[in-house]
């Protein structure tokens, strides 16, 4: 604003920024670089990083490698204690429950990250197609998004576990199935608030394709949010297939899975607590990880909206 | 003369920010008498709001009031306790601000609200509360008060809004009321309605009243007596009719030059002065308006002007007085602050 | 505040959450009629013994014939059918019992959570920025990163484990479920486990909104008009800040139904989640139809509960 005397006039003013919105390519990268110089500033961020670096290292080196098999039996006394032999114990059958939690890690980090590629492949579209079409189609997708947000995700997984059969691969259906709505949800907004812009505006008055502007101006500039809402939607869905797990209709035995290994250890909690615990804190640490990290990106992407 | 009822000593209002520290309020003092009705005009972000939000205690984070007196019956409001503070505010002095619609709690009828001024300071109970209030919305000219006292906010006009809140400053007879920008956020009709109902509480109650405002048309109905503020501090006070008539610095100059036409009120849009409202992270040297004004001489870069008596009763911080401007500079043509008179400016200066 | 406009709005409501449960128990029976084999494949049966049990439950007639049956029932008589595993138990008697049941945990779920939530919600916002809210923003992630039946193991091991151990059995939690209705003894443990994931989530909500609240204009109003800090913060503050808490409900009834189906497992409450997983794991498909339908049931209940809080908080919202 120019000069001297204003005050509020009502009526339509500027669009508020959403996001990382608006920036035009040279302002990106240093957005980036900025970005990152926050985030490293963040300290709760930061360890969470480096946990999860490790975890994936872990579930890496588990494809080669493991103490024992995480499904031979009888390695140790059945319900034994944590021991030089067997750093967290055994487990009902005498299996290794350290070299079962690290197979579990594998099962956690494909199912996250699994469901989170899928929820973008569907979900990026979708939003973008709806906020930038508005009318009959984005109505018809907010409706849709509105059913889904009305049912019980976990209870209709349930269900399309049952109709499909557990498997890894159903289990990543059945979640992206229940949970593809925040992206969705999240393109949407964005695009609707960046079309508007002034930049859209003078790609599409020169003759820019809606492809061309969507996937060439408004998904880059959406990049920051839709990272961040990956990045929650990692842990959201790691839980989800704990959950499912632990009911026992989730990943099938022999298969570990972090939820399986813990309903096994409550069965036993008075006996063998270390089943329970071990899992249990492998779990929470990494659902904590990802949404220290979630927290950090939203703050170093998008400073002004601070929590 | 009578003993004035408030008295602002050299009152300094700093907002501690990222970029530094900001002065809101720079070295402001002033006097107000019982009974009477000043205006503080300027321009949006002079610090006038921050002014009156400091003499009740009442400026938002990170503001903080770091020096000066604010003496009501000779007790310093800035010293005064946490308690004793409260019970002045809405008490002894009332406030209204700018835009009743964000002023008045959305969930919470509007008769409660008024209720409420009376039942802090255990004025009375809860029915003879709800009586008076109706009467004072009576007072303020809200048509069928005792229903509208049920109504929520959202239920009256911008215009009744506006009543209500007066009416909720009236509440506790207080002896001063400060209204920040009551008519700005209203409509040009409502704006006299309420200017004239300012007036009239004023003449009838002996209310003194501290009239906040950008626009110098506002003042010249409803105040005895003005002060100008630029950039946080004060650059020239005095009678209404003085300073309207013989404005002595170049900055109520152009305030009065840019006082809308009556036909062109309609969304109070000003008239701007040309360049731009002064930074307070980096308020330039010297005499803060040189950077805008058209009579600046070298001095004025370097020393900061002080308020001197430049006539009766008046004080300018200026270094070339309005009289030596006019000779020198030849800007008589140029006064002329009669409503519709023409402008000296191009239309692209017309900014907001 | 129940005018005539909110009274026709209940009225579309109900009629709309009717038609759901339409959908959602038509979807869920015709899924499940449309797997291979048939629900007592599973029992190896033969012969006659077979033949009259598939006629008891009507599966020797044409899907059509089973679903119209099958409406008719539910609409017109509120009957769910029989169990396919437990036989000769009727299913709406059965789901209507452990309805109260679930309703029961939770709703002390929900209390707790919303309690607690909003207790450390406006204490963080009104100590911004001190090491009470840095403490309570750092827990909260925490608190939300734990799932519920983690929170669920912990308690059971430190009450009913350590508490046993270390006092040598003379002191232990009462953990199970006696009666009908949970004794409060029974209930909280489970409440806990159930809403202290949402109560973190409750909490940053809180203190979000009440940031943004204590900044408006009408709190300076208030403090204008010599108004006591602690009349300001709750009788114009919090009042306020609830709204956007309110948005909150919908899912977190949802959270809680779904997170019931665990923590009923864990602490053996005989409630809908514990029945709706247990029928899942023996297929009896007439169970968990009958589930479903009561839960899309509840969840539109819940919402439209949730929609008229909005009208009782905010005098700005009419339907
Ligand atoms: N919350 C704030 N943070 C930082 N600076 C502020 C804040 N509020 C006001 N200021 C500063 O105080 C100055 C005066 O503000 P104000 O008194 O509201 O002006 P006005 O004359 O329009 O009422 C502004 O120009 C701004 O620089
Ligand atoms: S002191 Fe100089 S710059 Fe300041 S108002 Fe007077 S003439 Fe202008
Ligand atoms: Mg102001």
């Amino acid at each position: 604003m120019a000069t001297s005397v204003s005050f509020p006039v009502p009526g339509p003013g500027p669009a508020p920024v959403v996001g990382t919105a608006g920036l035009s390519a040279p302002v990106q990268a240093s957005l980036w670089s900025d970005a990152w110089r926050r985030l490293r500033r963040n300290r709760m961020a930061l360890i969470s990083a480096v946990y999860l670096v490790i975890l994936v290292a872990v579930a890496l080196v588990a494809l080669v490698h493991t103490p024992y098999s995480y499904r031979e039996v009888g390695v140790a006394r059945p319900y034994s204690g944590p021991s030089w032999a067997n750093w967290l114990g055994a487990d009902i059958l005498g299996r290794d429950v350290l070299s079962r939690l690290m197979v579990g890690a594998q099962i956690s980090l494909i199912v996250g990250v699994g469901t989170q590629v899928f929820v973008v492949a569907v979900g990026v579209p979708i939003g973008l197609l709806a906020g930038y079409y508005k009318g009959t189609v984005d109505s018809v997708v907010s409706f849709i998004i509105n059913v889904f947000y009305g049912i019980p995700d976990l209870l209709v997984a349930m269900i399309l576990l049952l109709l499909l059969g557990p498997s890894l691969n159903n289990i990543i259906i059945a979640i992206v199935a229940t949970r593809w709505m925040d992206m969705t949800r999240l393109v949407r907004g964005q695009t609707l608030a960046l079309r508007e812009r002034e930049f859209i505006e003078a790609a599409r008055s020169s003759g820019a394709k809606p492809a061309k502007i969507l996937f060439g101006h408004i998904l880059p500039n959406s990049l920051g949010p839709i990272i961040v809402q990956a990045t929650f939607g990692v842990p959201a869905a790691i839980l989800f297939e704990a959950f499912l797990s632990f009911l026992g209709i989730g990943v099938q035995p022999p298969t570990p899975s972090w939820g399986s290994m813990a309903a096994d250890g409550l069965a036993a909690i008075r006996i063998a607590p270390h089943m329970v615990i071990a899992p249990s804190i492998a779990l929470s640490l990494t659902l904590m990880a990802f949404n220290f990290l979630g927290d950090g990106l939203r703050d170093a992407l998008d400073p002004r909206q601070k929590r | 003369m009578p003993t004035p009822i408030l008295q602002v000593k050299d009152l300094h209002t700093e907002f501690l920010t990222d970029g530094g520290v900001v002065k809101a309020v720079d070295g402001v003092s002033f006097d107000l008498y019982p009974g009477e009705s000043i205006g503080i005009v300027g321009e949006s972000g002079s610090g006038k709001s921050i002014t009156a939000l400091s003499i009740l205690r009442l400026v938002p984070d990170p503001g903080r009031v770091v020096s000066g007196q604010v003496l009501f019956h000779d007790q310093d409001l800035l010293q005064l306790g946490g308690e004793e503070i409260r019970e002045i505010r809405g008490r002894d002095i009332a406030m209204i601000f700018q835009d009743p619609q964000s002023s008045l709690n959305p969930v919470l009828r509007t008769g409660f609200q008024i209720d409420e001024a009376m039942l802090a300071h255990n004025k009375a109970n809860r029915k003879q509360a709800r009586q008076r209030t109706v009467e004072l919305l009576r007072r303020v000219r809200i048509p069928a008060p005792e229903t509208r006292v049920k109504d929520f906010p959202h239920q009256l006009s911008g215009g009744m809004r506006q009543r209500a809140m007066i009416a909720m400053g009236l509440a506790n007879a207080p002896s001063i009321l400060i209204a920040d920008e009551p008519t700005t956020a209203l409509d040009v009709t409502v704006q006299a309605q309420i200017l004239e109902l300012l007036a009239d509480l004023n003449r009838d109650l002996g209310t003194a009243i501290v009239m906040i405002t950008h626009n110098m048309g506002v003042v010249a109905g409803l105040c005895s007596r003005v002060l100008v503020m630029y950039a946080g501090e004060i650059v020239e006070q005095g009678p209404v009719e003085q300073i309207f008539e013989h404005p002595q610095h170049p900055y109520t100059w152009s305030l009065l030059r840019s006082i809308p036409r009556v036909d062109a009120l309609r969304h109070e849009r000003l008239r701007s002065i040309e360049g731009l409202a002064p930074d307070l992270l980096h308020p330039p040297a010297g005499c803060r308006f040189h950077p805008r004004c058209p009579f600046r001489v070298e001095k004025c870069f370097t020393d900061e002007p002080r308020l001197q008596e430049v006539a009766p009763d008046q004080l300018a911080a200026c270094w070339v007085t309005m009289e030596r401007a006019r000779k020198e500079m030849g800007a008589d043509d140029l006064i002329d602050i009669r409503p519709g008179a023409g402008s000296g400016l191009r239309k692209g200066e017309l900014t907001e | 505040m129940l005018n005539r406009g909110t009274l026709i709005y209940i009225s579309q409501r109900l009629v709309l959450i009717v038609f759901t449960v339409f959908a959602v128990s038509s979807v869920v029976f015709l899924g499940i009629h449309r797997l291979p084999g048939d629900a007592l494949f599973n029992e190896h049966l033969h012969g006659t013994q077979y033949q009259l049990l598939l006629h008891h439950y009507g599966l020797d007639r044409p899907l059509w014939d089973q679903y119209t049956s099958f409406l008719t029932g539910l609409f017109l008589h509120g009957n769910l059918g029989e169990s396919l595993v437990n036989r000769g138990v009727p299913i709406t008697p059965l789901v209507l019992r452990e309805l109260t049941v679930s309703a029961e945990v939770g709703l002390f779920a929900l209390l707790f959570t919303i309690g607690l939530g909003m207790l450390l919600g406006v204490v963080a916002a009104i100590r911004q920025n001190t090491w009470v809210d840095y403490l309570l923003s750092t827990t909260s992630v925490i608190g939300y990163s734990m799932p519920s039946f983690v929170i669920a193991t912990f308690l059971l091991l430190f009450f009913a484990v350590w508490l046993d151990n270390f006092t040598q059995g003379t002191f232990y939690f009462q953990i199970g479920w006696t009666g009908r209705f949970g004794t409060i003894g029974e209930i909280w443990l489970p409440a806990f486990a159930l809403g202290f994931p949402y109560a973190s989530i409750v909490a940053r909500l809180t203190r979000a909104s009440m940031l943004e609240v204590i900044r408006q204009d009408y709190i300076r109003t208030a403090r204008a008009k010599g108004l006591r800090e602690t009349v300001i913060m709750a009788r114009h503050a919090l009042r306020n800040a609830l709204i956007p808490v309110i948005t909150i409900l919908g899912p977190l009834v949802i959270g809680i139904i779904t997170g019931g189906v665990i923590i009923e497992n864990i602490f053996g409450i005989p409630g809908l989640g514990k029945e709706f997983a247990n029928s899942i794991l023996n297929r009896d498909y007439n169970i968990v139809i009958g589930v479903f339908t009561m839960y899309a049931a509840m969840v539109g209940l819940a919402n439209l509960g949730v929609d008229l809080l909005y009208v009782v908080i905010d005098p700005r919202i009419r339907y």
